[in-house]
C-alpha cells in the first residue's frame, strides 16, 4: 500500500466523515495556514485514489473548554502545545470530485497479483460515484496528480493556462475541448480577463486547431497596447502571429490607433435585414410596431433595397394640394404607410430612429471591396481575424456589426457543413470557428438573445463547428440558456452576488464553490468550471509577459523572426 | 556494570490490582511516590507497580509520647529504630514481566505476603515504559481511588529522566500526548493533570 511518505506530496490529514451529495471531513494534522480553500487534494483509499477541492476549513476542539479558554496562560508552554495539539484541531471540508482505480504500490507485491487480476493499470478518471473510507490518506496533489487530471502540457493540443495556487504545478486546458462548446471567461473589472483572454487567444492561435474572429470592440487584442495600470507594453496578436492574424478596421480609410489595417469591412445596405433591426429594440427604443412596419418594407421594396428606399424617404416632407391644402409629399415616409397600410406614426418613428443607422459611415450602397467575403475566406483558411471598431466603440456599432457579421459567417459555416456531409469524399470539413464576443451581455441578455444570432450559436452550431467564446464582467445579464451552453467557464474575481451565482449555474457543487469564487485574489487567480476542465480548480494564471512569448513561440518569443519577415515581403 | 537491585521492603498484603509492602520507618531507601517498583511472583512472572502512598500508623506508644512534655532525642531515635509498627507503602499493579516480555496487562496472580518488593533501576524503567505503549495508564486513569493527576506527574517526572539519560528525550512528550487523548473527554481531570505537569520545575 502506498503511503504518504513514499510519495513527493504532503501529507495533511485523514478522512473522519462526510458523504458524497454534499463533502468529505478531514482532520488536518499540519497547521491550517499550509492549506487554503481551494487546494486540489488527492484521497488515497484502498485501490482507489479520489480526487477533490478543500471547500471550507472549520476550528473544532474536543470540548468547547478548551477552545473557550486559551491554555498557554495557566499551563508550560511544552504542555500547552500539546494540549492543543490534541484538543484543538481544524476540520478541511473537501468537494470530491474524480475518482480513478489505481490499484496497489506499484512497488508492492500486491501490485503484482493485483495486476494479474485486473490488467495492466488503464485507468481513466471518472465522476465520483462512491466515497474514500475513514481514515484515508490525504495529500496535496502532486504534479503527477495535476498532470495525470489536467494533462500534459507536451501533449498537443494541452495549453497551460496557469499553475496550482500553493505549489505550481502546471495546470494545461484541452483546447480541443475548449472549443467543442462555448466557452466563458468572466470577471469583475480590473481582475486581468483581457490578459488571460490574450493568454488564451494566444494559446489556440498557436495550436491551430481552430479560426478564431475576435469582435474587438475596445482595439485591445490586435495590435500592441499599453496596460492601463502598470503602463507596460502589452504585445498585440498580430505582431506575435503575423502570417496568422489579420486586422481589419471598420469603414473605409479606418485606422486603429494610426495603423493602417490589412483591409477594411464595408457593409452594403442589401446587406442589411429586418432582423439585424429587430436586435437594435433596446439601443435604438423601437417600438411594439417596429417589427410590422419592416415587414412591410420588405414586402413593398424587396430584402435588397427596403434599406435603401426607405432612407430615401423624407418623413414629414408635404406639398400643396390643388385646394392649398398641405399633404404629404409622394417621397414621404407618411405618403409610402398610406399606400402600404401602415400606421404614419410608426413609421415615421422608425424611420426616425434608424436615421443612426443611416448615417453610419461603414454601411454604404456598394463596397468598396467584398470585406465580408474576405473575412469568411480567411476564417476557411486557418486564418484569425481581428475585427477592430477602431473610431465605431458606440454600442450601437457593436451590436450591429457583430451580428450582422455572425449571421452570414452562420449561414456560411451551415452550408459548408452540409456540403461536406452530403460530399464527405468530396469536400473537406469546415474548420472549426470560435467567435470571441467582449461585453457579451450586450447581445446575450434576457431581451436580446432571443433575437440575435449568437443564442442560436450558443444553442445549436456546436455540431456545425462555430462556438462562442463570450467575455464578460457581468455573467448575471446573459440569458440563462446561454450560460447554461458554456461549456468552460474561466472566471476570476467577482463581487455581485448574482453574478457568481450566474457563472455557477448548473455545475454541480456549486454552493461549496460560491465562497471560493468570492474569495479569489481580485488579479491573477482564477477558478477553472465546466464540461471543459475535468474538474472545477483554482489556479494563479500566467502572465502575459515575455516569459510567457518566449515558451509559447521558442527564445526569440515572436519577435520579427528574420524568416517571416522576408516571407512577408515576398522573397 | 548493573547495580543489584535496591530492596524496598516485604509485602503485607496484596490483590490482583494492587499491593501494600511494609518497611521500617527510618529507612534510608524509603521509596518516593510515584516510584515504580517490581515484586517477583515467581521464577517467570514480576508484577511492576506505582507508589502511590506512604502511610505510617500510630501506636500505643506514639500515643503517648506525642503528649508528653519533653521528648529527648534518644527517645525519638528509639521509636523510630525500634518501632513494631511498619511504614506501609501502597502500591498500585499496573502490568507484568511473564517469561520475559513485559505486558501492562494486570499478573496472573497477586504477588505473595513477604515476597521482596524492589525499586526499578533506569533500565526496568524505561523498559517498562516502553514495552506496550502506554496502556499502564489505564490502570492509573480508572481507579478513582488514585491521587491521578499527583500520582501521573511523579511517574512522568522520574521516567522523563530515565529516559533521557537512555538517549529519549521525546518520551515525555509523547506520554502527555497520550494523556491528553486519554483524558481529553474529561475536561476536569486533564487540567487537574497539565496544571500538575506545569508545576515540574523546568529542566
Amino acid at each position: 500500500m502506498e503511503t504518504p511518505k513514499s510519495e513527493n506530496k504532503k501529507y495533511i490529514g485523514y478522512v473522519v466523515g462526510g458523504n458524497l451529495k454534499e463533502s468529505l471531513r478531514v482532520r488536518l494534522t499540519v497547521p491550517a495556514q499550509s492549506v487554503q480553500e481551494g487546494s486540489f487534494v488527492v484521497i488515497r483509499s484502498g485501490d482507489w485514489q479520489f480526487y477533490g477541492l478543500i471547500t471550507d476549513l472549520q476550528l473544532g476542539s474536543t470540548d468547547p473548554r478548551f477552545a473557550d479558554e486559551p491554555s498557554r496562560e495557566r499551563l508550560r508552554p511544552e504542555v500547552s502545545s500539546l494540549l492543543q495539539g490534541q484538543t484543538l484541531y481544524t476540520t478541511l471540508e473537501i468537494l470530491p470530485t474524480l475518482m480513478m482505480e489505481v490499484g496497489p504500490d506499484t512497488d508492492s507485491s500486491a501490485y503484482r497479483e493485483w495486476v494479474e487480476k485486473h490488467g495492466p493499470i488503464n485507468a481513466q478518471p471518472i465522476p465520483v460515484k462512491t466515497i474514500p473510507s475513514h481514515h484515508a490518506d490525504v495529500m496535496l496533489a502532486g504534479a503527477g496528480d495535476v498532470a495525470e487530471i489536467f494533462g500534459e502540457e507536451s501533449k498537443r493540443g494541452n495549453f497551460r493556462i496557469g499553475n496550482t495556487r500553493e505549489q505550481g504545478h502546471p495546470v494545461c486546458i484541452d483546447l480541443s475541448k475548449f472549443i467543442q462548446r462555448s466557452s466563458g471567461i468572466f470577471g469583475a473589472t480590473g481582475t486581468g480577463k483581457s490578459f488571460l483572454t490574450r493568454i488564451i487567444l494566444s494559446g489556440l492561435i498557436k495550436a491551430k486547431l481552430a479560426s478564431l474572429l475576435i469582435f474587438d470592440m475596445h482595439n485591445e487584442y490586435g495590435l500592441d497596447d499599453t496596460a492601463s495600470d502598470t503602463r507596460e507594453s502589452v504585445p498585440g496578436l498580430r505582431g506575435k502571429f503575423p502570417t496568422d492574424v489579420r486586422i481589419v478596421g471598420l469603414g473605409r480609410g479606418a485606422t486603429i490607433r494610426g495603423h493602417t489595417p490589412d483591409f477594411n469591412l464595408e457593409f452594403a445596405e442589401s446587406d442589411l435585414q429586418p432582423e439585424d433591426i429587430e436586435l437594435l429594440t433596446r439601443e435604438l427604443n423601437l417600438k411594439e410596431t417596429t417589427p410590422a412596419t419592416l415587414d412591410a418594407l420588405t414586402a413593398c421594396f424587396g430584402k435588397d433595397r427596403w434599406f435603401t428606399e426607405f432612407r430615401a424617404l423624407s418623413p414629414g416632407s408635404t406639398i400643396l394640394n390643388d385646394e392649398g391644402k398641405r399633404i404629404p409629399a409622394p417621397d414621404s415616409v407618411e405618403t409610402w404607410a398610406l399606400n402600404n397600410n401602415v400606421n404614419t406614426l410608426a413609421a415615421a418613428s422608425l424611420h426616425n430612429k434608424m436615421s443612426r443607422l443611416f448615417h453610419l459611415p461603414y454601411i454604404v450602397q456598394q463596397p468598396a471591396a467584398n470585406g465580408l467575403n474576405e473575412i469568411i475566406k480567411a476564417l476557411e483558411n486557418c486564418q484569425n481575424i481581428v475585427l477592430s471598431f477602431g473610431e465605431h466603440e458606440t454600442d450601437l456599432d457593436y451590436l450591429l456589426v457583430s451580428n450582422l457579421l455572425t449571421r452570414h459567417i452562420r449561414e456560411k459555416w451551415v452550408e459548408l457543413t452540409n456540403t461536406h456531409r452530403s460530399h464527405p469524399e468530396k469536400t473537406a470539413e469546415p474548420r472549426p470557428l470560435v467567435i470571441v464576443l467582449e461585453e457579451a451581455h450586450k447581445l446575450l441578455n434576457r431581451e436580446m438573445a432571443g433575437q440575435t444570432t449568437f443564442n442560436t450559436i450558443a444553442r445549436e452550431l456546436r455540431k456545425y463547428g462555430v462556438t462562442l467564446l463570450v467575455i464578460d464582467q457581468r455573467p448575471s445579464q446573459i440569458y440563462d440558456e446561454v450560460m447554461s451552453q458554456l461549456g468552460s467557464r474561466i472566471c476570476g474575481w467577482l463581487g455581485d452576488d448574482d453574478d457568481i451565482h450566474a457563472v455557477l449555474s448548473g455545475l454541480a457543487g456549486r454552493d461549496a464553490l460560491r465562497g471560493m469564487l468570492a474569495r479569489l485574489q481580485p488579479k491573477e487567480e482564477v477558478i477553472l468550471l465546466g464540461w471543459g476542465v475535468p474538474m472545477p480548480l483554482i489556479i494563479r494564471s500566467r502572465r502575459y509577459d515575455n516569459q510567457f512569448w518566449k515558451e509559447l513561440l521558442g527564445k526569440s518569443g515572436g519577435k520579427s523572426d528574420e524568416a517571416i519577415i522576408m516571407k512577408e515581403l515576398g522573397f | 556494570m548493573s547495580k543489584l537491585p535496591i530492596e524496598i521492603g516485604r509485602l503485607l498484603r496484596s490483590s490482583l490490582t494492587g499491593f501494600v509492602a511494609g518497611c521500617r520507618v527510618n529507612q534510608p531507601n524509603l521509596p518516593a511516590f510515584g516510584t515504580l517498583v517490581r515484586v517477583p511472583i515467581h521464577e517467570k512472572l514480576d508484577a511492576f507497580g506505582l507508589v502511590y502512598d506512604i502511610h505510617m500508623d500510630d501506636d500505643g506508644l506514639v500515643r503517648q509520647l506525642v503528649t508528653s512534655q519533653t521528648l529527648p532525642p534518644e527517645v525519638i531515635a528509639d521509636n523510630r529504630n525500634n518501632r513494631n509498627m511498619p511504614s506501609e507503602i501502597s502500591i498500585v499493579t499496573i502490568g507484568r514481566r511473564q517469561d520475559g516480555i513485559i505486558s501492562h496487562l494486570l499478573p496472573s496472580h497477586p504477588p505473595i505476603s513477604l515476597d521482596v518488593i524492589y525499586q526499578c533501576s533506569n533500565d526496568e524503567i524505561r523498559a517498562f515504559t516502553t514495552g506496550g505503549g502506554f496502556g499502564y495508564f489505564r490502570h492509573i486513569l480508572r481507579n478513582q481511588e488514585l491521587p491521578a493527576g499527583e500520582l501521573l506527574t511523579a511517574h512522568l517526572e522520574q521516567a522523563r529522566v530515565a529516559h533521557r539519560d537512555g538517549g529519549d528525550p521525546n518520551w515525555f512528550s509523547n506520554a502527555v500526548q497520550e494523556l491528553i487523548i486519554l483524558l481529553r473527554d474529561d475536561y476536569p481531570s486533564l487540567m487537574s493533570l497539565l496544571n500538575a505537569l506545569s508545576d515540574l520545575p523546568t529542566e
